[in-house]
């Protein structure tokens, strides 16, 4: 990472080369010829991140499609979501030691498979998580409804996507003109969120388990068999991508070596736990059936049943809280998985510009709001969190094959802190996990997907076929 | 050579008197220009487009502080953090003090402040260099509840002072709110030395004391470091110096 270390070269059709400066990483700060970058997030700050942008959609949202897919066997579709994040979490955290830059899966895949891989996969990055933040805005909408019918006010469901929509515009607002305390916040809501969630699943746990409450008439596990926990594995999967978003603030974190490696990790064990038992407890309360009439809602009433009134609106309160943290969350990663293409020369480098007004990249961030209003509009849950797994676990399985790539034939600049126990057993399997998931989808998501990933590859032929990016740092 | 940092917003336009440059010629200076990105912006991207025009301009004032004569240098740091920021350059360069630049001309009268538990010996040698041979006034200032104390350690700084040839007059504030009466003592002269304190619960709630006092004051304050307890835990840390670590890449 010295002087030594071979530039990105070659230039896209407008004549823009990747900037890419030599630069030297230490704990605290990161080094470039004339500045320096301060790194100012923590350990606490990193696991924020993580839990904070899954915890939304996995635990308030699925419940009932899940519990209607695949019976109370939907809790093993959540462990297996978990298995296959964690298989791609020690990867991904490998390669984040080793490259501890902005940028996160795109920027290991570009230097380990090549401009291609990157290209790929940055931008349809991009799109994947404008599909998560539309899904994460629908389900917002869900809730906001339903915070609306406790406290009197009966609209119905036509109203879901116009709040929707309102508040992606607002989500979108809010980032261009600064959110100064937006991870203060943040911090506070996935501490309120883990607190309530505890709660209930203690006293729901208890219940499930015939200590406290009147017993309930057991289940069969999985009434539909096993492919349809495979399916729905598939379809939650969009529940557990927060993780990885860790790593685009690589550049930001403080001692990068430790903090990671233990965000990452940490935040899929404490998210997976929680929605295994989060599903158990739901579907031991009401059953599947009743679950799955329910909808995208139907943890409120798991909460009424459980806790009263006061659990159902401390239900609504943690749903709202944690669509928008999630919503908001990835309305930030868009931005900087843009400029992340951007300053690599892949997109128009004016598309990563600063306003020095607000201090924020309002191009950028208007590059993310425009599609997300326009999918948000389509109200679409199921499609939405699919095409977002799918994107995702493109990257994901492609995290591991770069970690085999680099680790196969070593450059001089791999020196990572952290390394995966088990290679290559963890990577190979993390990377077939990830494909393997995609096969489950309905078709129509995964050709929405294939279809995203030709134009960008198309797009990279056209725009950018002369940027070199492999082994580059 | 004592070394002092200039933190600046370099982007925002903030700038140095001349009054400060001039005051500040026996030190050796750093200018710290930062400039701070809400969250939402990674600090690289911000260096991308600003970096050009931030060095530019910290050159032109590292040059005012003698940078020909290699008397200062200056950093540019890109932070969603101030105060991490200065914590880190300073505790880096073992820096003994640092300026809250602000407006003046030339500086003809210093309130040096010693109010509350600062590291009194470490100012004075810091008044002693920072004056040097120059014709420049120094009051010491002292609020204290404790009269008696009060005046001795204010006589003995005093002493000290006048034996390295320096003009000095004390200023003793009994049982007076210690902010105000510096603040009301500040208003005859040019520039403020004080010592930094441990934060408090007074500071966390009502800002550092150094920031009010240069609010108020409107003039530049140079804050003597408690570098005691800091360079503890700097060497604990010991972190690498940049063209250390070069080289395991």
């Amino acid at each position: 990472m010295g002087d030594t270390s071979p530039s990105a070269e070659g230039t896209n059709i407008e004549g823009e080369s990747p900037q890419v400066e030599p630069t030297i990483e230490t704990d605290e700060a990161t080094i470039t010829d004339d500045a320096e970058l301060e790194r100012t997030i923590g350990l606490t700050g990193g696991l924020a991140i993580g839990i904070g942008t899954m915890i939304g959609a996995g635990i308030f949202v699925f419940p009932g499609l899940a519990a209607g897919n695949a019976g109370p066997a939907a809790a093993a579709s959540f462990a297996i979501g978990a298995v296959v994040a964690l298989l791609v979490a020690l990867p991904a955290s490998e390669l984040a030691t080793a490259m501890p830059k902005s940028g996160g899966g795109y920027y290991f895949i570009s230097r380990g498979l090549g401009t291609l891989a990157g290209a790929v996969v940055g931008l349809s990055l991009w799109f994947g998580l404008v599909f998560a933040t539309a899904f994460y805005l629908v389900g917002f909408g869900f809730y906001a409804v339903d915070t609306l019918a406790e406290l009197g006010i009966a609209v119905g469901n036509e109203l879901v996507i116009p709040i929707a929509v309102l508040f992606g515009a607002g989500f979108t607002v809010l980032n261009v003109t600064g959110t100064e305390n937006a991870a203060k916040l943040q911090n506070g809501i996935v501490a309120l969120l883990l607190s309530i969630l505890v709660v209930f699943l203690g006293y729901g746990g208890l219940d499930a388990a015939g200590i406290v409450g009147e017993p309930s008439a057991p289940e069969q596990f999985a009434p539909f068999g096993t492919l349809p926990i495979l399916t729905t594995a598939a379809l939650v999967f969009t529940s557990y991508l927060g993780f990885a978003q860790v790593a685009t603030v690589a550049g930001e974190m403080k001692d990068p070596g430790r903090n990671l490696p233990l965000a990452m990790v940490g935040s899929v064990l404490i998210v997976g736990v929680l929605y295994v038992v989060t599903i158990f407890v739901s579907t031991s309360a009401l059953g599947s059936d009743r679950l799955a009439e329910l909808g995208e809602t139907a943890m409120v009433e798991v909460g009424r049943h459980y806790l009263g009134a006061a659990g159902a609106f401390a239900i609504v309160f943690g749903g709202l809280l944690a669509t928008m943290s999630s919503a908001n969350a990835s309305v930030l990663s868009t931005s900087r998985s843009i400029y992340a293409v951007s300053r690599d020369a892949l997109l128009p480098q004016r598309a990563s510009r600063i306003n020095l007004r607000y201090g924020t990249p309002h191009v950028a961030l208007g590059m993310a709001g425009g599609p997300i209003l326009v999918l948000t509009a389509t109200g679409q849950v199921e499609l939405l969190a699919e095409v977002a797994s799918f994107l995702h676990l493109i990257m994901y399985g492609l995290i591991c094959v770069a970690l085999i790539a680099l680790r196969r034939n070593e450059p001089e600049w791999y020196d990572p802190d952290f390394r995966v126990p088990g290679y290559p057993i963890v990577p190979a399997l993390g990377a077939l996990a990830s494909f393997a998931l995609i096969g489950f989808m309905q078709p129509a998501s995964q050709l929405i997907g294939l279809a995203i990933m030709l134009v960008t590859a198309g797009w990279y032929f056209y725009y950018a076929r002369d940027v070199t990016l492999k082994g580059k740092l | 050579m004592t070394r002092i940092l200039v933190p600046l917003a370099i982007l925002e336009g903030e700038s140095v008197s001349a009054g400060l440059t001039t005051l500040l010629e026996p030190m050796y200076v750093t200018v710290l220009g930062y400039h701070v990105l809400p969250e939402q912006t990674p600090p690289d991207q911000a260096r991308l487009q600003f970096e050009a025009q931030a060095t530019a301009a910290l050159e032109d004032l590292a040059a005012e502080f003698g940078a020909d004569d290699g008397t200062a240098d200056y950093r540019l740091v890109f932070t969603h953090n101030k105060k991490q920021t200065f914590d880190r350059i300073a505790a880096e360069m073992r820096s003994d003090a640092y300026a809250i630049p602000g407006a003046t001309g030339p500086v003809d009268q210093l309130l040096v402040a010693l109010t509350g538990d600062v590291a009194v010996d470490r100012i004075v040698s810091f008044v002693t260099e920072l004056v040097g041979d120059r014709d420049i006034g120094v009051t010491l200032f002292l609020a204290t509840d404790d009269e008696h104390a009060g005046r001795e350690l204010l006589e003995a700084a005093a002493v000290t002072l006048f034996d390295e040839g320096l003009h000095v007059r004390t200023e003793l504030a009994v049982d007076e709110p210690p902010l105000e009466t510096l603040v009301d003592a500040a208003a005859d002269h040019d520039a403020i030395v004080m010592g930094e304190r441990a934060p408090s619960l007074r500071s966390l709630i009502f800002g550092e004391e150094t920031e009010r006092v240069a609010a108020e004051s409107v003039g530049p304050v140079l804050v003597v470091r408690n570098t005691a307890d800091r360079d503890d835990t700097a060497d604990a840390a010991d972190q690498p110096s940049p063209s250390d670590v070069v080289d395991d890449s």
